[in-house]
């Protein structure tokens, strides 16, 4: 008892007041409801434009919700192709990002001046929208799946290395310090002590990627490389709004169904 | 062989604070040395300038053939090769198998392409395996390292350090986490470890009576510097008062004998 008593002096132990935070939080949503109105002002938005034009949306609406299930056949090889182009650039750009971001952790490399380029570099890249990146590329080395293969590789780089770089800041370089102190290099400490840890949050990452290029793969063929996108842009320029639908509900299931599939293979691998 | 020989070795960290001020000291090759003190009284200091991990800002400090304050690089790293150490949290990569961890061992003497394929030379592998059957914990070489329990975890990092064959073993507080039965065991192997192969020791401890126990050489320090160097025997209730600025409590001895 009596150390109970030495240890708290009477001011130090009394249970202190909740503090109220009401005011701060009511002041933050006013802030961000004055900053949405003021952008939504900035873009023009007009709210009876919309009404104005309903009778308009809604044919094309009851078109998109009537599917031609015979135009199926011949979507098949775009759709095959959109599935093989997120195949190959998860593949190649997850096999690329893996050493490089091993360069872009403050953890495994001691250089700061490549640290901060890499990491500008791929500031770069991720500022970059997948899309633009596309247009580029076909216009670089012409239309079809391989410019789209690029933009996604290019893309992925991007984001792997940021996440994989950042779950090795995060890791414990206890195992790091013991190689180096054993008198190996960073790179070696770096492959030994540190990979290992990271693999199962590379292996996640890589299969988030995969999720991101499904859905990528079909946006980007839209500036013509390759899949899906090259065939919504040739049926919409020709409003043929009931084949549109088909495609779109094509895309749902397959998103639906690989994003599953990687969910499960992720819970597997962890 | 080699001798450590710290002349007054001072280090100042980037932040200000003063780790060692003014520390001479002669480990000869082959002692055991216990280092006692309060924690910020300089021990981890003092053991992690011997290989480098903490960089010296006066003072002469050499190491064997190697003076510290010039060694950079390929010859920091050859030091680093030849002094082993073990710490307080192990320091395993928990995710991969024990082998594997004490295989880290031999990295400095592995080629950059076989440790990036993983792909290990027979003899290394040997080396690991018997530094492994020394500590007594082979059995588990291919399970992962986040499947033993902390003392076995500890001896698996004593294995990593045998696996350098080093002249030196530093160990920072190495039984701090572990529970007294289990930190005679990891105490009883480093003093096998100096008795048997003839290495030199010097391990960090909070409890004066291990110290005593197992060391042949007893280094007090407080705030930086070394205030009493002697045998285990020599260090009575007065130095025990000048290294902790109090009398001894029961709080500073740990009371169990070693069970396997």
């Amino acid at each position: 008892m009596t150390a109970i008593g030495a240890l708290g002096a009477v001011t130090a132990n009394v249970r202190p007041v909740k503090p109220r935070q009401r005011g701060k939080v009511v002041a933050t949503l006013l802030v961000l409801a004055a900053i949405t109105v003021w952008a939504g002002l900035g873009v023009q938005i007009d709210l009876p434009e919309i009404v104005a034009n309903f009778s308009n949306a809604v044919g094309n609406v009851v078109q998109l919700t009537q599917p031609d299930y015979g135009f199926f056949p011949k979507t098949i090889p775009a759709l095959v192709e959109t599935v093989d182009m997120a195949v190959i650039a998860t593949v190649i750009g997850s096999a690329i990002s893996l050493p490089i971001a091993f360069f872009a952790s403050r953890a495994t490399n001691p250089n700061t001046w490549l640290l901060m380029g890499l990491r500008f570099v791929m500031n770069l890249i991720r500022s970059i929208p997948d899309i633009l990146l596309a247009a580029i590329l076909v216009a670089v080395v012409g239309v079809g799946a391989l410019p789209g293969i690029m933009a996604l590789v290019i893309f992925n780089i991007g984001i792997i290395v940021k996440l994989v770089s950042e779950a090795l800041d995060g890791e414990d370089t206890g195992p790091h310090e013991a190689a180096l102190a054993a008198g190996a290099s960073w790179l070696k400490a770096g492959r030994s002590a540190m990979l290992p840890q990271i693999l199962p949050a590379y292996a996640s990452q890589v299969l988030y990627t995969f999720e991101i290029n499904i859905r990528a793969s079909t946006v980007i063929g839209l500036v013509g490389a390759g899949g899906l996108g090259i065939l919504i842009d040739n049926v919409r320029s020709f409003f043929r709004y009931h084949e549109l639908s088909l495609i779109i509900l094509e895309i749902l299931l397959l998103v639906v169904l690989l994003e599953s599939f990687s969910a499960w293979l992720r819970k597997r691998l962890i | 062989m080699a001798d450590i020989q710290f002349n007054h070795v001072g280090v100042k960290y980037p932040n200000g604070f003063v780790g060692l001020s003014d520390v001479t000291l002669d480990i000869p090759a082959g002692s055991m040395v216990g280092v006692v003190g309060l924690s910020g009284a300089g021990k981890s200091t003092l053991i992690r300038s011997i290989n480098g991990l903490v960089p010296i800002s006066s003072g002469e400090l050499n190491v064997g053939d190697h003076r510290l304050s010039n060694a950079r690089g390929r010859e920091l790293r050859q030091l680093r090769s030849e002094v082993g150490m073990i710490f307080q949290s192990f320091n395993l990569a928990r995710r991969t198998t024990v082998l594997n961890n004490v295989l880290m061992g031999r990295l400095h003497h592995t080629s950059a392409w076989r440790s990036l394929l993983g792909a290990w030379q027979h003899d290394d592998v040997e080396l690991a395996m018997s530094a492994l059957e020394r500590v007594e914990i082979v059995s588990k070489a291919y399970e992962k390292a986040s499947s033993l329990s902390g003392g076995q975890q500890q001896r698996v990092a004593i294995a990593r350090t045998l696996a350098q064959q080093p002249q030196i073993v530093l160990a920072d507080e190495p039984v701090a986490s572990l529970d007294p039965p289990t930190s005679h065991v990891v105490m009883r192997d480093l003093q096998r470890i100096n008795a048997d192969l003839g290495i030199t020791v010097i391990v960090n401890l909070h409890f004066l009576d291990l110290a005593r126990t197992y060391c042949t050489r007893l280094i007090g320090m407080r705030e930086g510097r070394v205030v009493f160097d002697g045998a285990g025997a020599d260090a009575d209730e007065r130095v025990f008062e000048s290294i902790y600025g109090r009398s001894l409590t029961a709080a500073d001895v740990l009371e169990a004998k070693a069970e396997l």
